[in-house]
C-alpha cells in the first residue's frame, strides 16, 4: 500500500520528479559519455597501435641510414625492434589535387599495415597495399593500377590489398593540415624489394641522363647505365632513401639519444611517439575528453545533487503532515524513512538508467565509424569502453540521492507523533543587510517582496542562480568557441596566408638548387628544421617573405616586419624568454649551439617554433634548406620537377578544414540544447517551487484585488532580476571557461579569443528567452490558483 | 438602503455522478452600515455563501448585486477589481504576507485602491504603532488579526467580510479583535459581513441569517443588539 503511496505522491511532484530526473540523466549521460569518449579512444587507439607496432621512436637523418647504422641502433640494449622507414608524400598521376603517403618499413617489425581485403603483405611484392578510405572514396578496387609520380619519374603497381596503418591513423599531409580529407589525401605501402626496383630504376635513369649528355649512342645507353650501377651506387641510394628509422623501445628518450651517441658518435633528432602527430593528437583527443569529462558532467551533476536537496527538503517539508499521520498510524520511523528515502532511491535509479543509455550513445557519437571521430581516426576497431571508476561514481550519486532523500525526512520525523502532524513552519522572517542601505525603503512593494522571498530561500536563490549562470557558460563556450574558430580559419585565410600554391620541396634542397625555381615561381619561401630547445624538439623556421605571399603575426593578429636582428618565439614559448634576453638552441644532425636574442614574440598558426628572417640566420652561419616555396602560381600551372615532393593549394588546405568545422558545429549544437534543456529544467523545477511557496501570499494578493497579469509580472520581475545576475556572472565565467577550454582542448594551436557581438547577444537574449519563456510558463499557473483552497489552512 | 442583494443563488459542485448543492436557491437584502452574522454549523454553506460575495467565486445561478452591480457575471480582472474597491477581507489566519513588514502589509493595498486610507494612522487606530517594522511573524495572533483588520479598512471598502475571525484567537484576545472590529467599521461607516459558528458572536449582530444544508433558514433582526463587553463568552 505504501508503494502504491510512492507512486501517487511521486506523480502529484511529476514536475520536480521528472525534471530530476532529466536533470539526473544529462548529468550521468554527459560524465559517463565523455569518459567513455577518451577511455575508448585509449583502448581502442592503443589496440591499434599495439596491431600495427606503432614506432616508440622515430630517428631523423637528412642525409639518410646506412644499413650498419640501422644494425647498431637495433643493437641498443633496450632497442625491442628497428627499421628504416620511408614516407613521402607522391602525387596521383594525372590529378595534381590528389596525393598518397608512400610508406616503406624495410623489415616489417615495426610500423606494419592491418589488412582488411586482398593479399596479405609480402616483402618481396611488386604490389601496392592502399588505404581503404582512400580507395573506396576515389572508387579504386583490388586489381586496379597505380600510377603515382616520383621525382619526375612514374611508379606503378597494382592494388593488391586494402589496408589501415596505425602511422597514418590520422591522416594528414602536413603539418598544415589540421583534419584528414581522404578525398584528396591517402597513404600506400609498398615492400622494400619494390622499393629496390624503383631506386634502381631511377638510378639507371640518371646515369642514362649523363650517358647521352657524354655522348653515348642512344642504344648502348642502357646496357652501359647497367654496367655502372654497381652494389656500392644502389647502396648509397637506398641509404639515401631511408631518412627515417623507427623503433620500439621501451626506454626513456635521454637514455636512447646518449646510447645513439655512443653507439653512432652523432647526434640525432629522436622523436619520442608523445611528440609524433598522430600519437599526439590521439591522446589529446583523449585527453580533451577528459577534461570534458570532468567539466560539463559536474556541473550538470552538481545542480541536479544540489537541485535534489532543495527539493527534497520542499517536498518533505510539503509532506509533514503525511509523514506526521505515518507515525500516528503506528508506523515505525524506520518504515516511514524507507519509504522517503526511496524516492531519491527511484529518481537515482532512473537516472542511472538512462544516463546509462544516453551515455552510451554521447560516446558512440563521438567514438564511432559514423561518429565525429569517425573522420579524425582511420582504425578498423570501434567498441566503447567505460572507466573503472564510473561505476562507483554512479553507484555513488544513487546513494547520495536517497542519502539526501533520507536526511530530509528525518528531520522531519523528530520529536512525538503530535510533533510530527503539525504543519511545517517556515523560517522566520529576518532583516538582511539590504534592508539597512538607504535605497531599499525607496523600493516598490514588488521589488522588496521579492528580495525578501530570495533573501528566506536562500538555497533556492543560489541554484536557481547557478542555473542561468550554467546555461550563460554553455552558450557563451559553444558560440565563442564556433566565433574563435572561425576567427582563426579567417586569420589563416586572409590574415597569414597570401598565396595560391604552396610548394613543398624534396629534403634536403639547397638555397642554390631552389634559386631558379623559386624566381620561376615568383615566391617567397620557408625552411623548417628540428631544433632542440631547453630540451625540447622545437621548430626552427626560417623565413624570406619579402613578397608577402605570407606573414608572420603577432599577438593581436597584426603582421610583424621581421627584424634581421634576432629571433621570435611563438605565443607558447613565451614563458621561455622575455624580449631582449639571449636564448640557446641546436640544430639537429649537427654539433653547434647558436646564441640568440629575442626580439619578439609571434603568433605560430600550428607548429611550436622559433622564428628568424633568412639574413639572419645566413648572419649567423645557420645551415638550413628550403622546404616550401609560397607562389601566386595555381598549382596545375606549376611544371613538375625533381625538387617539387608536392603541392597543396590554399583553397585544398581551407576545405580540410570544413569537417573540423562540421565536428564544432555539432559540438555548438549540443552545447546550446545542453544549455536550454539546463536552464528550462532548472529553472521551471525551482519555479513551480517557489510558486507552491508563495500560493498562499499569492491567493492572498488576489483576494485583496490585485489582478492575475499584476502578480504574473511580479513572478516574472524575480525571473528578470535573477537573469540579470546571472548573465552578469556568467557572462566572464562563460569567457573563463571559453578561454579553459581553448588552452585544454585546443593548445596546439595559438588562438586568439574572438567573441563576435552576435554571440553576446544570442547568449544573453536566449538566457533572457529561457528565463522569461520559464517564467511565463509558471505565473500562467497564477491564473488558475484557487483562493478558497489556498487560504483555508493556518501557515 | 440596501447594499447587498442574493437573488437565488446557488453554488452547485459537481463531481462525476455526485453533485453537492453548497447553496440552494439563497435569496436575502442587506442593507447599508449593518452589522450582520452568518450562522451556521461547519458544511452549512456560509463560507461558500462569503467567497460568493467576496467575489471569490462565481454563482452557478442566481444573481449578486452589491452596490447596484450585479457581479455574479463578472470577469476575472473584473472581480480584482471589485475586490480591490469594493470588500475588505478578514481571515481566520490572518493571511499577512509573511515577507513583508506590518507597515509594507498595510501599504500594501494602496497599490490597487484608488481611495486607499493612510497606512499608518490604520496601525496607528488598531494601537501597533511600535510595530510598524516587524515581520508577522514577530507578533502574535491577535497583533497579526489586528493588522489584518488594519490593511481591510485600509482599502476603504464599502463592506468588512470576515471568516472566522476570532477562530484562531483565545477568548479575551477574541472579545478585543471583536470590539476593535466593530468601533472601526462604525467609525468608517462600514457594513460588516462575519461568518462563524459562535452563538455569541450573534448576539451582537443587527442581523442574524442563519444557514443550514445550503439554504436560509432565518433572517433575524435584533432590536437592541449586545456589545462585546455584554455577551458572556
Amino acid at each position: 500500500m505504501l508503494f502504491r503511496k510512492l507512486l501517487r505522491t511521486a506523480w502529484s511532484y511529476k514536475a520536480q520528479f521528472i525534471s530530476m530526473i532529466i536533470m539526473m540523466t544529462l548529468g550521468i549521460g554527459i560524465f559517463l559519455g565523455f569518459n567513455m569518449e577518451w577511455k575508448t579512444i585509449e583502448y581502442d587507439v592503443g589496440n591499434f597501435f599495439e596491431e600495427t607496432k606503432y614506432a616508440d621512436y622515430r630517428l631523423y637523418s637528412e642525409t639518410g641510414f646506412a644499413k650498419d647504422e640501422l644494425e647498431a641502433i637495433a643493437s641498443i640494449d633496450g632497442v625491442d625492434a628497428a627499421t628504416r622507414y620511408l614516407s613521402v608524400n607522391l602525387e596521383l598521376k594525372g590529378d595534381s589535387k590528389k596525393a598518397l603517403a608512400l610508406d616503406v618499413s624495410e623489415n616489417y617489425t615495426v610500423s606494419t599495415i592491418t589488412l582488411m581485403e586482398g593479399a596479405e603483405y609480402d616483402e618481396t611484392s611488386d604490389g601496392i597495399w592502399l588505404s581503404d578510405k582512400f580507395a573506396k572514396l576515389n572508387g579504386i578496387s583490388l586489381g586496379d593500377t597505380l600510377t603515382l609520380e616520383f621525382q619526375g619519374m612514374e611508379i606503378d603497381g597494382e592494388v593488391v590489398g586494402l589496408i589501415k596503418a596505425g602511422e597514418h591513423m590520422i591522416c594528414l599531409a602536413d603539418s598544415n593540415q589540421v583534419m584528414p580529407d581522404f578525398n584528396t589525401f591517402g597513404y600506400a605501402y609498398i615492400s622494400p624489394a619494390k622499393l629496390n626496383a624503383i631506386l634502381r630504376e631511377k638510378a639507371l635513369n640518371t646515369i642514362a641522363d649523363e650517358l647521352q649528355k657524354a655522348g653515348v649512342p642512344a642504344d648502348m645507353v642502357r646496357e652501359q647505365a647497367e654496367a655502372m650501377l654497381t652494389d656500392e651506387v644502389m647502396r648509397e641510394a637506398t641509404d639515401k632513401a631511408f631518412p627515417q628509422i623507427n623503433l620500439r623501445s621501451d626506454l626513456e628518450k635521454t637514455e636512447l639519444e646518449d646510447a645513439i651517441k655512443e653507439k653512432l658518435g652523432k647526434t640525432l633528432m629522436v622523436v619520442a611517439k608523445e611528440d609524433h602527430t598522430v600519437y599526439k593528437e590521439a591522446m589529446g583527443e583523449a585527453t580533451e575528453g577528459k577534461a570534458m569529462g570532468s567539466i560539463l558532467p559536474v556541473l550538470f551533476l552538481a545542480i541536479a545533487i544540489l537541485t535534489m536537496v532543495t527539493t527534497m527538503h520542499r517536498i518533505a517539508t510539503k509532506e509533514k503532515t503525511q509523514i506526521g499521520v505515518l507515525k500516528a498510524l503506528g508506523f515505525k520511523n524506520r518504515t516511514v524513512l524507507l519509504h522517503y528515502s526511496l524516492y531519491g532511491l527511484f529518481i537515482g535509479i532512473a537516472g542511472a538508467v538512462l544516463g546509462g543509455v544516453l551515455g552510451y550513445f554521447v560516446c558512440k557519437a563521438v567514438m564511432s565509424e559514423n561518429g565525429m571521430m569517425g573522420t579524425y581516426f582511420d582504425m578498423p576497431d570501434w567498441s566503447a569502453a567505460t572507466p573503472a571508476f564510473c561505476y562507483p561514481v554512479i553507484a555513488g550519486t544513487v546513494i547520495l540521492l536517497a542519502l539526501i532523500s533520507f536526511l530530509s525526512v528525518r528531520s522531519q520525523l523528530r520529536g512525538t507523533a503530535a510533533d510530527a502532524l503539525r504543519p511545517y513552519t517556515p523560517k522566520k522572517m529576518k532583516k538582511s543587510f539590504l534592508e539597512k542601505l538607504p535605497l531599499f525603503g525607496k523600493m516598490s512593494f514588488a521589488t522588496k517582496w521579492n528580495v525578501r522571498d530570495l533573501m528566506r530561500h536562500k538555497s533556492r536563490f543560489a541554484m536557481t542562480l547557478v542555473g542561468i549562470i550554467g546555461c550563460m557558460i554553455l552558450l557563451v563556450g559553444g558560440l565563442g568557441m564556433r566565433d574563435t574558430m572561425a576567427g582563426f580559419l579567417d586569420l589563416l585565410d586572409n590574415g597569414v596566408s597570401h598565396y595560391a600554391t604552396k610548394v613543398n620541396l624534396v629534403e634536403n634542397t639547397e638555397y642554390e638548387n631552389a634559386k631558379q625555381l623559386i624566381a620561376d615561381l615568383d615566391g617567397d619561401w620557408e625552411s623548417f628544421s628540428g631544433i632542440s630547445f631547453g630540451g625540447d624538439t622545437v621548430t626552427l623556421d626560417i623565413v624570406h617573405n619579402d613578397k608577402g605571399r605570407f606573414s608572420v603575426i603577432d599577438e593581436n593578429n597584426h603582421e610583424i616586419a621581421l627584424r634581421d636582428d634576432g629571433v621570435y618565439l611563438c605565443l607558447r614559448l613565451a614563458d621561455r624568454a622575455k624580449i631582449g634576453d639571449s636564448i640557446a638552441f641546436s640544430p639537429y644532425g649537427g654539433e653547434e649551439t647558436y646564441r640568440v636574442k629575442v626580439v619578439g614574440y609571434n603568433r605560430s598558426i600550428m607548429t611550436e617554433n622559433v622564428t628568424m628572417t633568412d639574413k639572419y640566420a645566413d648572419a649567423l652561419g645557420i645551415d638550413y634548406s628550403i622546404s616550401a616555396i609560397y607562389t601566386d602560381q595555381d598549382s596545375g600551372e606549376i611544371p613538375s620537377s625533381e625538387l617539387i615532393s608536392g603541392k597543396q593549394d590554399k583553397q585544398q588546405l581551407m576545405d580540410s578544414f570544413s569537417s573540423f568545422v562540421e565536428i564544432m558545429d555539432g559540438m555548438v549544437f549540443i552545447l546550446i540544447i545542453a544549455a536550454v534543456v539546463l536552464g528550462i529544467v532548472v529553472l521551471y523545477n525551482l519555479g513551480v517551487m517557489s510558486y507552491v511557496e508563495r500560493s498562499r501570499e499569492l491567493a492572498t494578493l488576489k483576494v485583496l484585488g490585485f489582478r492575475s497579469k499584476k502578480i504574473g509580472q511580479l513572478l516574472i520581475s524575480q525571473n528578470i532580476w535573477l537573469t540579470v545576475v546571472g548573465v552578469l556572472l556568467g557572462l566572464p565565467a562563460g569567457l573563463g571557461t571559453l578561454y579553459w577550454m581553448l588552452t585544454a582542448l585546443a593548445g596546439e594551436y595559438e588562438m586568439k579569443l574572438m567573441l563576435g557581438p552576435l554571440t553576446y547577444s544570442v547568449s544573453i537574449l536566449l538566457t533572457f528567452g529561457v528565463s522569461l519563456l520559464v517564467g511565463w510558463m509558471v505565473a500562467r499557473k497564477n491564473k488558475k490558483i484557487d483562493m478558497v483552497e489556498a487560504l483555508k489552512n493556518a501557515e | 438602503m440596501s447594499i447587498v442583494q442574493f437573488e437565488n443563488v446557488s453554488k452547485i459542485y459537481t463531481s462525476g455522478d455526485h453533485v453537492l448543492r453548497a447553496l440552494d436557491r439563497v435569496s436575502f437584502t442587506l442593507d447599508e452600515g449593518r452589522f450582520v452574522v452568518i450562522l451556521g454549523p461547519s458544511g452549512a454553506g456560509k463560507s461558500t455563501l462569503l467567497n460568493l460575495l467576496g467575489g471569490l467565486d462565481s454563482p452557478s445561478e442566481g444573481t449578486i448585486t452589491v452596490c447596484d452591480k450585479d457581479i455574479s457575471t463578472l470577469t476575472d480582472n473584473e472581480l480584482a477589481d471589485y475586490r480591490a474597491s469594493t470588500v475588505g477581507f478578514v481571515f481566520q489566519f490572518y493571511n499577512l504576507i509573511p515577507t513583508l513588514t506590518v507597515y509594507e502589509n498595510v501599504k500594501l493595498v494602496s497599490e490597487i485602491s484608488k481611495d486607499a486610507l493612510g497606512a499608518k494612522d490604520m496601525i496607528g487606530k488598531v494601537g501597533l504603532l511600535d510595530h510598524l517594522n516587524n515581520f508577522p511573524a514577530e507578533l502574535s495572533g491577535g497583533e497579526q488579526q489586528r493588522i489584518s483588520i488594519a490593511r481591510a479598512l485600509c482599502k476603504n471598502p464599502k463592506i468588512l467580510l470576515c471568516d472566522e475571525p476570532t477562530g484562531a484567537l483565545d477568548s479575551e484576545t477574541g472579545v478585543m479583535v471583536l470590539k476593535l472590529l466593530l468601533e472601526m467599521a462604525k467609525d468608517y461607516g462600514k457594513t460588516i459581513v462575519i461568518v462563524t459558528h459562535n452563538q455569541n458572536i450573534a448576539k451582537m449582530a443587527d442581523v442574524v441569517i442563519r444557514v443550514k444544508n445550503g439554504k436560509i433558514r432565518s433572517i433575524e433582526e435584533q432590536e437592541n443588539p449586545l456589545s462585546a463587553d455584554e455577551v458572556e463568552w
